[in-house]
């Protein structure tokens, strides 16, 4: 797979990808999207990498644990359910603020992304590890 | 936050706080000396919060916990004594067998992932066991599936279990177990496509309205009989019930103890909780089978034990008889049947962890899993002798052990409730159990002395860590026995929780929405 075209075209569509996989994750919940999906989108963009360039050139580009990614992004989504407790509700109880902010407009911000934003960790962690362990030979 | 916060929250807290410290540990894995003292008290914490819950729902009635509060769409937890007495038992075995793992695993499978997918079980478990949604017990059903797998394949020290027999093992559990959960969500689909919900309550509302009206559709039968699959094969029930002796002697001992004594009783809670609570209306067209099933079940088992030579297998084989006596008792079906079937599923759960943590042990002290190489360990291993020697008492229904209590209450409310042909088979193949266990404690620690000492492992030979969850279990073997009254009691009040589930379903539906 590693002609000079897929080279090319994974080069500049990757970071386009990765963007994408962003917005979606910050849209999600209430409209389609969210953590799950712009994970596995994140998650696809980098074993694209791995495949087009080769497992050994990515691993000496960037080799993050990715099994740390995942333990990050569950206890991020758990703290965040147990965040509510501390204020006197019930787990996983989202809170919501309206904010205005000048030029933009309104933003809505809910407590329940940073939940999404543990579930793309975890999505990206898993994904990514189980893809670089098959790819490996040993 | 005050104490009345921690009971407030109970439910949820049994399973969000291993969930939490599943994910710390992975970041631990470098400090393997901290993760231990960490995930114990966790533990020992949890097995406390799960005294408290018991305690509340004993007190103030059945307790529902509404996640998120998204009002009458959100998943519910509802804990009633029998989620409650099962996430204690459960909560109970999985320290006890956590501390005696301590000093069993290899160092280096234990630093790896064995805390977390330990605190992952025991959040499946706990999460199972208190869920008032059928498609968060399916959720929950995956969780304790995918970690126990991970556990199945850890090592022990001194590796008497091939890693090829490992990976056959854990291969067959988990085709096995993805073919069920396909069948439960086919089930749970038919289901939802019926009544539109998921919850619990509601659907059992749902489905007695329209079994009171005539209205019952022909496909919910058919949906029942699904779930008596998934249930069975999670319990090991007859036609499903090969993949357990291949699984349970080739995991770990203390993951043995716990796949023999919380995660098969998970079936039996299954059938309770939807067959009780859901299928109440079809209920007479399944007893006959849950009876049948039973019994080929305690036969199999029985006579499949009789012929073992190694020594995990033949207590896999056992807790597969057991179970059936188990599921005996709820295909009865009248209050004190099910009370009897809770007795006995408590006694077997508490009596079967100690026997294969104990099992772990004379294989260290042995050096072999084959019995036939064991033998007059009595000199060397008198106090292994002494707590195998309970268990095997308590499995066979030997008085004073709680097995004899278990058995007793079972076939006297069998025989006052009419079902004289299934106990009469159920009693033949009881002494079946009496002749495999017997026969298991005189061949390893009566006669000569046939095994080679490997010096090797017995520097790690039988350490605190290890002695005392097995003494601890057999002293509540020993107090189900002699004092039987309050589980007795218990059982009796949570079978008629369990025949009567119009408290649960008014507990669910009648609260306050905020």
């Amino acid at each position: 797979m590693t002609t000079l075209i897929t080279k090319t075209i994974s080069k500049a569509s990757v970071p386009l990808i990765i963007l994408f996989s962003i917005s979606l994750l910050i849209a999600g919940h209430n409209s389609p999207g969210g953590g799950f999906i712009g994970g596995v989108m994140f998650a696809a963009s980098l074993s694209l990498l791995y495949v087009v360039f080769g497992l050994d050139y990515i691993k000496s580009v960037l080799n993050p644990d990715w099994g740390k990614w995942f333990g990050f992004g569950l206890l991020l989504s758990v703290l965040t359910a147990f965040g509510a407790i501390f204020f006197g509700y019930n787990f996983f109880r989202s809170s919501i603020k309206f904010i205005h902010l000048p030029f933009i407009g309104e933003i809505e911000l809910v407590s329940s992304t940073l939940f999404d934003i543990g579930v793309y960790f975890v999505v990206i962690g898993s994904l990514l590890y189980i893809f670089r362990k098959v790819g490996d030979d040993k | 936050m005050n104490i009345a916060a921690i009971t407030d929250h109970l439910p949820i807290l049994m399973v969000a706080i291993p969930i939490l410290f599943s994910a710390l540990m992975m970041f631990l894995r470098s400090a393997p000396s901290v993760q231990k003292v960490i995930n114990l008290t966790v533990s020992f914490g949890l097995l406390i919060l799960s005294i408290l819950l018991l305690i509340n729902v004993l007190n103030n009635g059945i307790v529902v916990y509404e996640i998120g509060e998204w009002g009458k769409y959100g998943i519910v937890l509802v804990a009633d004594l029998l989620s409650a007495g099962m996430v204690l038992l459960s909560s109970g075995i999985s320290f006890l067998a956590l501390l005696y793992s301590m000093d069993y695993m290899e160092e280096e499978s234990l630093g790896s992932t064995y805390h977390s997918l330990f605190n992952l079980l025991v959040a499946g478990i706990n999460g199972t066991f208190l869920t008032g949604d059928i498609f968060n017990l399916f959720v929950f059903f995956e969780i304790l599936l995918l970690s126990s797998c991970g556990l199945v394949v850890a090592y022990g020290k001194g590796g008497f279990t091939k890693s090829d027999h490992k990976m056959e093992a854990t291969f067959k559990y988990l085709v096995l177990n993805m073919i069920s959960s396909f069948i439960m969500l086919v089930a749970i689909a038919s289901l939802y496509a019926t009544v539109g919900t998921l919850n619990m309550a509601d659907m059992a509302a749902k489905i007695n309205v329209m079994s009171e009206t005539g209205n019952l559709p022909w496909h919910i039968f058919p949906a029942a009989l699904l779930f008596i699959v998934v249930f069975g094969n999670k319990a090991a029930i007859f036609p499903l019930h090969y993949w357990l002796p291949d699984v349970h002697p080739s995991a770990p001992s203390p993951i043995s103890a716990m796949l023999s004594g919380v995660l098969i009783k998970v079936g039996a809670y299954g059938v309770l909780r939807i067959f009780f609570l859901i299928f109440d209306g079809t209920l007479y067209m399944f007893q006959p089978i849950i009876i049948f099933l039973a019994l080929v079940t305690i036969i199999l088992g029985s006579i499949s034990a009789v012929g073992q030579n190694d020594i995990k297998r033949l207590l896999a084989y056992s807790s597969i008889s057991q179970i059936g006596y188990v599921f005996l008792g709820i295909g009865m079906g009248t209050v004190t049947t099910i009370a009897a079937s809770l007795v006995y599923l408590v006694n077997h759960a508490v009596a079967k962890s100690m026997l294969f943590m104990a099992s772990g042990s004379i294989i260290h002290e042995a050096g072999t899993r084959d019995m036939r190489k064991m033998g007059g360990m009595v000199n060397s291993a008198p106090f292994l002798s002494g707590m195998f020697l309970i268990g095997a008492m308590s499995v066979a229904g030997i008085p004073p052990m709680g097995g004899f209590i278990a058995k007793f209450v079972l076939f006297d409310s069998g025989i006052t409730s009419k079902y004289y042909i299934p106990i009469l088979i159920a009693l033949v193949f009881a002494v079946f159990t009496v002749f495999y266990m017997i026969r298991a404690w005189q061949r390893i620690f009566w006669g000569e002395v046939r095994s080679e000492k490997y010096d090797e492992y017995h520097s790690h030979g039988l350490s605190w860590k290890m002695s005392v969850p097995i003494l601890v279990l057999s002293v509540v073997v020993v107090v189900f026995g002699v004092y039987a009254e309050p589980l007795l009691s218990i059982a009796q009040s949570t079978a008629s929780q369990i025949i009567d589930p119009q408290a649960y379903i008014d507990a669910v539906l009648m609260r306050e929405i905020r």
